[in-house]
């Protein structure tokens, strides 16, 4: 049976029993509970490239007194892999959540539009 | 000349849009159009409205000059931004944008009024996007008026409209005691900015961020080209830094042989030899020398330290200037940094007042927490995610404000770390190290009508911040003060008469207020940031997470991070005696506001009532 099949004996369904609002109420439940995971993700995300720059600047961004800056890509060394890198993973990672993990709602409520 | 020329162009076409804005939306319902673009912002719009409303003043000006007083620290400073459009855009964008359309809000306090259906949530909301707004708009309009007086420095007539417009104002209580010249640049300034918001509104906004969106981006990578191409290569320029030592600030008086035959004026930023002939300082401020005399009154400038620099900026020094200056007291030391060879490309970076440097590592994690969730807590962000048309748009402008922000942030730390090598001595005015660093780089360029485009991009980055801050703050006042309270059954007309006037009227208080404008532009900006983010934050992603919360967990949960923020600034003003925050065991304030603001919205609502079954139906469905 297909998607579609199963879709339209539901609405039928439920314009014949009233049913639209409960279906509203759980696709908007359903939507809730998407928003809720995606925004736990966000905060691991957040978590983990605080913690790499932290810990890897806190390492290794002071520098040896009396000792030439090591200078990578033109920049100095720990801006390369304690800004730099994490930086490039994160927009990977921005790229992958968007696209892969993050799902479309219907936003419901007025649409005006243009 | 030049400059002002395509400057004017680029206002043109600022202009243009608005009014093409304003007749687009005539045939909308008339306040959810002005406040809110009827709700059907695309793409493009959205993503560059909420990147050109984020890259505000600060990102321009402020941000500049800590990057060149600093140094590379500022690449750690900033690096909370790698995730910021991930998390300031998807943390709340969704549930925000779909709460305000069940309750049928516009604004951030109606939609808080609405989901807790508590007027007094919706007043305390109101009352601190108003409060702590108005500060914004000071910055902004403090960064809009300087970015002006770059632009008119050396026009034909300019001095003389600045001194018509002091012998004007001269005696008049708070207007007279402001400097002509930034009185001037203030008030064209902000009648461009409250003109074409006033006229546009929210879409108006929109789409000129969209512009100045673009302005800001090709600015920013036209000024890598140079800035890098100009100083010899990105690692010449880091291995300059290497060799640099922080200046001193230094009193000075300027002698000269014998009594003067003719009167001497000395302008801000002049070069001087020291009375060895070995060393070189440059005055922080104008200095008039009169006839018959040997010296002049004690003078405050700042004293080079870096031989190399020394060297080059004694080429700068006018011939015909023959006095020189000898220190009359001890110099001001760095706290952190003085005599210190590296400082400008380590951590923590130079400090003039911290003995601990510019950033700790407890520092440094405030702020990447702040600039992911303060962001996230901003009003002016969370008006605009209310009003994107589809999650498909949301999910597309994340990764283009990601690749946006990228091509914006690291760059600029870039370019004014060459900005250091460029232009010494920029630390006797550090705000304008932006319009400065701009007319330099396109006049060795050979091309100073460029400079117009450069200059714009910050002008673009505080005019499309303050038309944000002055619409948020208006519907405040018309949607939630005036129609909530008021007069709830006004007319379509009177409300949009409404709406106009305060505009204006906020746009023109805000002008007044910042006729003496506060010292230091970011340390404003941060306190604006950290106060609305304090107050937004947690109450907003309790209210749009948690079914539990109850509205006096909100107004509560409100006011005390707002009011951590005001204590901990108040702290700070006591002990340096100057604006700045107090950085409780090395963490910002907005870290200790999120902590107090969680501490009371989940004890209060945990303890009070539970809110009623319908309610929590209505925004989080069927459980």
């Amino acid at each position: 049976m297909t998607d579609g099949f199963r879709w339209s004996i539901g609405d039928a369904f439920s314009k014949v029993h009233g049913m639209e609002d409960q279906d509203e109420s759980l696709n908007l439940r359903s939507s809730f509970e998407q928003a809720r995971k995606e925004f736990w993700f966000m905060i691991v995300t957040w978590v983990f490239f605080a913690g790499w720059t932290t810990t890897y600047n806190g390492l290794f961004a002071k520098g040896e007194p009396g000792v030439p800056v090591e200078i990578v890509l033109g920049v100095p060394r720990w801006v390369v892999f304690g800004v730099g890198l994490p930086w490039v993973v994160a927009v990977s990672v921005t790229v992958w959540f968007a696209f892969c993990f993050m799902k479309d709602t219907p936003l419901g409520g007025e649409e005006e539009g243009e | 000349m030049t400059a002002l020329i395509s400057f004017t162009i680029y206002l043109f076409f600022v202009f243009l849009l608005a009014f093409f804005a304003n007749r687009a939306g005539k045939s909308k319902s008339f306040l959810s159009e002005y406040f809110l673009g009827s709700k059907s912002i695309g793409l493009w719009a959205f993503a560059f409205t909420y990147a050109a409303t984020s890259a505000s003043g600060g990102s321009f000006m402020g941000f500049p000059s800590l990057i060149y007083t600093h140094g590379w620290v500022l690449a750690w400073w900033i690096a909370g931004y790698m995730v910021v459009p991930m998390i300031a855009l998807g943390l709340l964008a969704k549930r925000l944008n779909q709460i305000g359309r069940i309750a049928g809000a516009i604004t951030i306090p109606e939609l808080l009024r609405r989901r807790f259906e508590s007027k007094s949530v919706g007043n305390v909301a109101t009352a601190l996007v108003v409060f702590f707004m108005f500060f914004f708009l000071m910055a902004q309009f403090k960064a809009g008026a300087q970015i002006m007086a770059t632009l008119l420095e050396g026009v034909a007539g300019y001095q003389s409209l600045v001194i018509a417009i002091e012998s004007a104002t001269d005696g008049m209580p708070w207007v007279g005691a402001a400097d002509g010249d930034y009185l001037l640049c203030l008030i064209i300034f902000a009648v461009s900015v409250i003109v074409y918001t006033t006229f546009g509104g929210f879409r108006a906004v929109v789409w000129t961020d969209v512009m100045q969106g673009i302005v800001m981006g090709i600015g920013v990578l036209v000024m890598l080209v140079l800035a890098i191409s100009q100083v010899g290569g990105l690692a010449n320029a880091t291995r300059q830094l290497d060799e640099m030592t922080p200046p001193r600030h230094v009193t000075v008086v300027l002698q000269s042989d014998g009594p003067l035959e003719s009167e001497i004026i000395l302008a801000r930023g002049d070069w001087i030899l020291m009375k060895d002939e070995e060393g070189v300082v440059r005055l922080k401020s104008t200095e008039l020398i009169s006839v018959g005399e040997m010296e002049s009154h004690p003078v405050e400038a700042l004293q080079i330290t870096t031989p190399a620099e020394i060297a080059k900026v004694r080429k700068l020094v006018d011939p015909k200037i023959s006095l020189r200056a000898s220190l009359i007291e001890e110099p001001i030391l760095y706290a952190y940094g003085d005599s210190k060879k590296g400082v400008y490309v380590h951590a923590p970076g130079p400090s003039k007042d911290s003995p601990a440097g510019f950033l700790g590592v407890m520092l440094a994690l405030s702020f990447f927490a702040f600039w992911n969730f303060s962001g996230a807590g901003q009003p002016s962000y969370m008006v605009r995610q209310m009003a994107f048309r589809d999650t498909l748009t949301l999910r597309r402008s994340m990764v283009m404000v990601a690749f946006y922000f990228s091509l914006i942030y690291f760059p600029l730390v870039i370019i004014f770390t060459c900005a250091r090598v460029l232009l010494p001595g920029m630390e006797i005015h550090p705000d304008r190290v932006m319009p400065e660093m701009a007319a330099a780089l396109t006049e060795n360029a050979g091309v100073p009508w460029l400079a117009g485009l450069l200059v714009a991009a910050p002008f673009a980055a505080v005019m499309s911040s303050v038309d944000s801050f002055l619409l948020l703050v208006s519907s405040g006042v018309v949607r939630d003060i005036y129609q909530e309270s008021i007069n709830p059954n006004a007319s379509e007309k009177q409300m949009k008469r409404l709406s106009y006037l305060v505009t204006v009227v906020v746009g023109l208080l805000g002008v007044i207020a910042v006729l003496h404008p506060p010292q230091f532009l970011q340390d404003l900006i941060v306190f604006a940031s950290s106060g609305l983010g304090a107050c937004f934050l947690m109450p907003m992603i309790f209210a749009l997470y948690w079914p539990r919360t109850t509205s006096s967990g909100m107004v509560w949960g409100m006011l005390s991070g707002g009011a951590v923020v005001l204590l901990l600034y108040l702290v700070g003003y006591c002990i340096n005696d100057r604006f700045g925050e107090y950085l409780l065991l090395g963490l910002h304030p907005f870290i200790w506001s999120v902590l107090v603001s969680t501490v009371f919205i989940v004890t209060l609502s945990l303890t009070g009532r539970e809110p009623p079954a319908a309610l929590r139906e209505r925004f989080f469905g069927q459980v």
